[in-house]
């Protein structure tokens, strides 16, 4: 009995052992160095911090699991995105694609190879080693797996439909070959590594014991958070839903920073569980939340108490949000039921979708809706991208010198509908079809988005002053989303959201694109400026030269705003957000990283 | 005495209690306990509210906010129960602000009770919450509990109003709590996107026609005395000088100001 107690003491002890583990005893050759406040870095303008604390953020939704590859929506991924790394990143302050778990990787001169050079003696969360064969598993067994349920498939789809082929060419290389070039193969490649210790068991391709589909529901809500491992600078510690997500520092991190101390700084992350945005707003006002993502409309409240409560809150007009605003016109409207026939000609007159572009006040719309924190949008690739049409070049300043801009001009809208004989035929004041039939459309939004129902009636008082009458109808968003992929809205207002790659759009602009709602049936059917944008989206990933590859998508996008016309885009709000003082780094907050939102997670400290 | 007198008295005395507890390096708990000028006393008072916070009981709080011995005392009592009541449940917050405590001890509960009022729903479709919080604004049982409604209403209404509007409700509204919110939310507006030079904000926090442009123009003003090269003895200095005098607003943001450079 007592030798018994003695061995299961043993055991115990060495599980504990197993469970916490302890870190690097030195830092490794391998690691990353982040340098902080080193000048002539991209990170100049931060700090060297120092360890310990915790640091409190937001949410309103639940985590739905912690699985990443299965993921579709942020409030999982907020979480798994600082529990794990891809084997390349992009930098927190330039965007620029920058070495991760891979240290380094050559091109092949015919860019249809690239060989990663692994980081060596890195470890998991849980102190297995990390080595070529988690790269190997998380591309062949994970995302190019038919049996897993994952997004990222599409994103590493080739133009000829093949997928890259992975393979391993010792414990630290990993070697990747396309049929064909295919420009972001990088970005491609930055998907998370997953670890195979610990996710191989639910694989069915690996462990035939499991039915197929079973890594499906790996890591879900129900998994102790003891088995979740990961590479990133945070691991899930515990979950109380509607309450908050806690993480605690992964002891086995391989970024530092340039003293050579281990990174992230923080103890802890935690997400509080919150009813609402508001309720979000409140609690940093309190001083119960470090930093917070803001909206215009917030701007005002926190800016008197900014002084006397010690925080900043960044507003830059000029920096806008990555993502796009527009109003869809459904070329389809009525196809499928064999109505709506004087509307769908209309909406498919490419004048009369240029006549409401010029209809959308976007300078009112900034000044009334947004506090001035908004500027106007002319493209489907967003602002912040390198390849903005409003470039000069690839990555260069923004001018708008060839962006397609439709200026509000109220003689232009009514001189592009006379001349599609959309007039008025009775003299009632509003122009009617050729038929005599008054011209009367539909405009949604989903209710409750106050700026959204804002530049409804915006553009429905700006049409009325033409004699075309747009009547505006908020609806359920759920109603909303069924009545754009059921093609049965006439006009409505929604939003997309953005990165820097124009080929994440292929699935909306590709004329037979899942999210193609303004014009389904071009996938059967597509008019000459549909098949030219293909062509350009497909002439867009098939050259490596960025230079080459932004003429490309400059004119992809000025086809896009001035022939097609499907989407007629409006504004796009700044970048606003708030954080404590006491929060070091939180000024190289940026769209595209934030202390509370993820990419400055772990090179922020408290001072 | 006149009153010229007995101001000048104060100013006097104040200046022994300042230069007398500079002198000594006094800490902040003596400047809030001897402190003659209230509005030294009162910062000292806010600086120290954390440190109240996290040593003493919710009891000796209560006790202090109450009993204290200046308003130094008592403003970090009722500052720092604001920061233990949060974790209090909406029942308890709701029945502190409407009960018969002394007003020290309601105002603590004001800002912990935001997170309820603008999260309160209701079954009946009518129901519109900024409806719900106008009402209680004008009709509550206290002083702290209306002005908390007056509070979520702005902070509810803050996607639809504009400056314009805020400044003509700080003005006019159906009771003095809304007023009072309304220039509050106003003085944001005073920093960001319709910005006021400091001197139209002394202008307004001393001769504001209303409590609530006069506190819109308070807030505003002492963010940008934060944000400036004073020192704590500068703002001490101009309260000594101004004790008394001026408007309780336009103090109020110097003594805002100098909370802010004690709690340092």
């Amino acid at each position: 009995m007592k030798k018994t107690v003695l061995v299961l003491l043993g055991l115990l002890l060495v599980f504990s052992a197993l469970a916490i583990a302890q870190g690097y005893e030195t830092m490794p050759a391998d690691a990353k160095i982040i340098p902080l406040g080193q000048a002539d870095t991209p990170y100049a303008d931060a700090q060297p911090g120092v360890r310990g604390g915790i640091f409190y953020c937001a949410t309103i939704s639940n985590p739905k699991k912690w699985n990443d590859v299965t993921a579709h929506e942020t409030s999982t991924t907020q979480y798994t995105g600082l529990m794990l790394e891809g084997l390349i990143s992009t930098n927190p302050v330039t965007v620029a694609i920058e070495p991760e778990l891979a240290k380094s990787w050559d091109v092949s001169e015919d860019g249809l190879t690239i060989t990663f050079h692994l980081r060596q003696g890195l470890k998991w969360s849980d102190g297995e080693p990390f080595t070529a064969d988690d790269v190997i598993f998380s591309f062949n067994d994970l995302y190019l797996n038919e049996d897993v349920e994952t997004d990222t498939r599409d994103i590493l789809v080739l133009p000829d439909d093949s997928y890259p082929v992975v393979t391993k060419i010792d414990d630290y290389t990993v070697q990747v070959t396309t049929s064909v070039v295919f420009r972001p193969i990088l970005n491609s490649m930055g998907a998370n590594i997953l670890p195979k210790h610990a996710l191989a068991q639910y694989v069915h391709k690996l462990n035939p014991d499991v039915p197929v589909g079973t890594f499906n529901s790996a890591w879900g809500l129900d998994t102790d958070p003891s088995e979740l491992v990961g590479m990133g600078p945070f691991i899930v510690e515990s979950y109380t839903p509607d309450q908050n997500v806690t993480m605690r520092r992964n002891p086995y991190y391989y970024h530092y920073d340039p003293n050579g101390v281990q990174l992230p700084y923080f103890d802890k992350y935690v997400v509080l569980t919150v009813a609402s945005q508001d309720v979000s707003l409140l609690k940093f006002r309190n001083g119960e939340l470090d930093a917070l993502g803001i909206r215009a409309a917030d701007v005002p409240i926190l800016k008197s108490e900014e002084a006397q409560k010690g925080f900043t809150v960044l507003v830059n007009p000029d920096l806008p949000n990555y993502g796009t605003s527009w109003i869809g016109i459904n070329e389809d409207i009525g196809l499928a039921e064999g109505t709506h026939d004087n509307e769908r000609a209309l909406f498919r007159t490419r004048d009369f979708r240029a006549a409401l572009a010029h209809l959308v006040d976007k300078q009112a719309i900034i000044d009334s809706l947004y506090n001035g924190l908004a500027v106007p949008q002319w493209s489907p690739v967003s602002y912040l991208s390198p390849f903005y049409a409003g470039r000069d070049y690839y990555g260069g300043p923004v001018t708008e010198k060839d962006a397609v801009i439709f200026e509000y001009s109220l003689d232009k809208a009514a001189e592009l509908l006379d001349g599609i004989g959309i007039v008025d035929r009775d003299g009632d004041g509003w122009r009617d079809y050729e038929d005599g039939t008054r011209v009367e459309i539909e405009l949604n939004t989903n209710a409750g988005n106050t700026v959204r129902e804002g530049i409804c009636l915006i553009v429905a008082d700006r049409a009325a002053k033409i004699g075309l009458k747009l009547n505006f109808v908020p609806v359920d968003f759920n109603t909303l989303v069924n009545k754009l992929f059921a093609s049965t809205g006439e006009l409505i207002i929604l939003g997309l959201t953005g990165g820097p790659e124009p080929n994440n759009g292929a699935n909306v602009y590709k004329s037979d694109g899942g999210l193609h709602f303004w014009h389904y049936s071009a996938a059967d059917n597509p008019t000459e400026v549909e098949k030219k944008i293909d062509e350009l989206l497909d002439a867009g990933v098939s050259t490596l030269d960025n230079d080459k590859a932004f003429e490309i998508y400059k004119e992809y996008q000025i086809t896009l705003a001035k022939d097609d016309l499907g989407l007629v885009y409006t504004v796009n709000s700044a970048f606003t957000y708030a954080y404590y003082n006491k929060v070091g780094n939180g000024n190289l907050s940026s769209p595209v990283a934030t202390p509370g939102g993820g990419g400055l997670a772990d090179i922020c400290y408290f001072k | 005495m006149k009153l010229t007198g007995l101001r000048a008295l104060v100013v006097v005395m104040s200046s022994i209690a300042l230069l007398s507890v500079i002198g000594l390096g006094a800490n902040l708990e003596s400047i809030a306990s001897n402190e003659l000028v209230p509005e030294i006393s009162a910062a000292a008072g806010m600086a120290l509210a954390d440190s109240y916070a996290a040593t003493m009981t919710e009891a000796e709080l209560e006790a202090l906010a109450v009993d204290g011995r200046t308003i130094g005392l008592r403003t970090a009592a009722s500052g720092a129960l604001a920061i233990l009541y949060r974790d209090k449940t909406e029942d308890e917050i709701m029945a502190i602000l409407k009960g018969d405590a002394d007003p020290m001890i309601r105002a603590a509960a004001i800002e912990p009770a935001q997170v309820y009022l603008v999260s309160v729903t209701s079954d009946d479709e009518d129901f519109k919450l900024t409806d719900y919080l106008k009402d209680i604004a004008i009709n509550g049982e206290t002083h702290e509990m209306r002005l908390a409604a007056a509070k979520a209403y702005y902070f509810m209404s803050r996607k639809s109003l504009k400056a314009a509007d805020l400044e003509e409700q700080a003005v006019t509204n159906d009771s003095d709590e809304l007023a009072y919110a309304a220039g509050e939310a106003l003085s944001g507006f005073y920093l960001s996107f319709n910005p006021k030079t400091q001197a139209e904000l002394e202008d307004l926090a001393i001769n504001g026609s209303s409590e609530g442009l006069r506190v819109a123009g308070e807030i505003a003003l002492s963010s940008l005395l934060i944000k400036s090269d004073l020192t704590a003895l500068d703002f001490e200095t101009t309260l000594l000088s101004i004790a008394g005098t001026k408007s309780a607003e336009y103090r109020g943001a110097y003594k805002i100001a100098l909370a802010n450079r004690y709690a340092q």
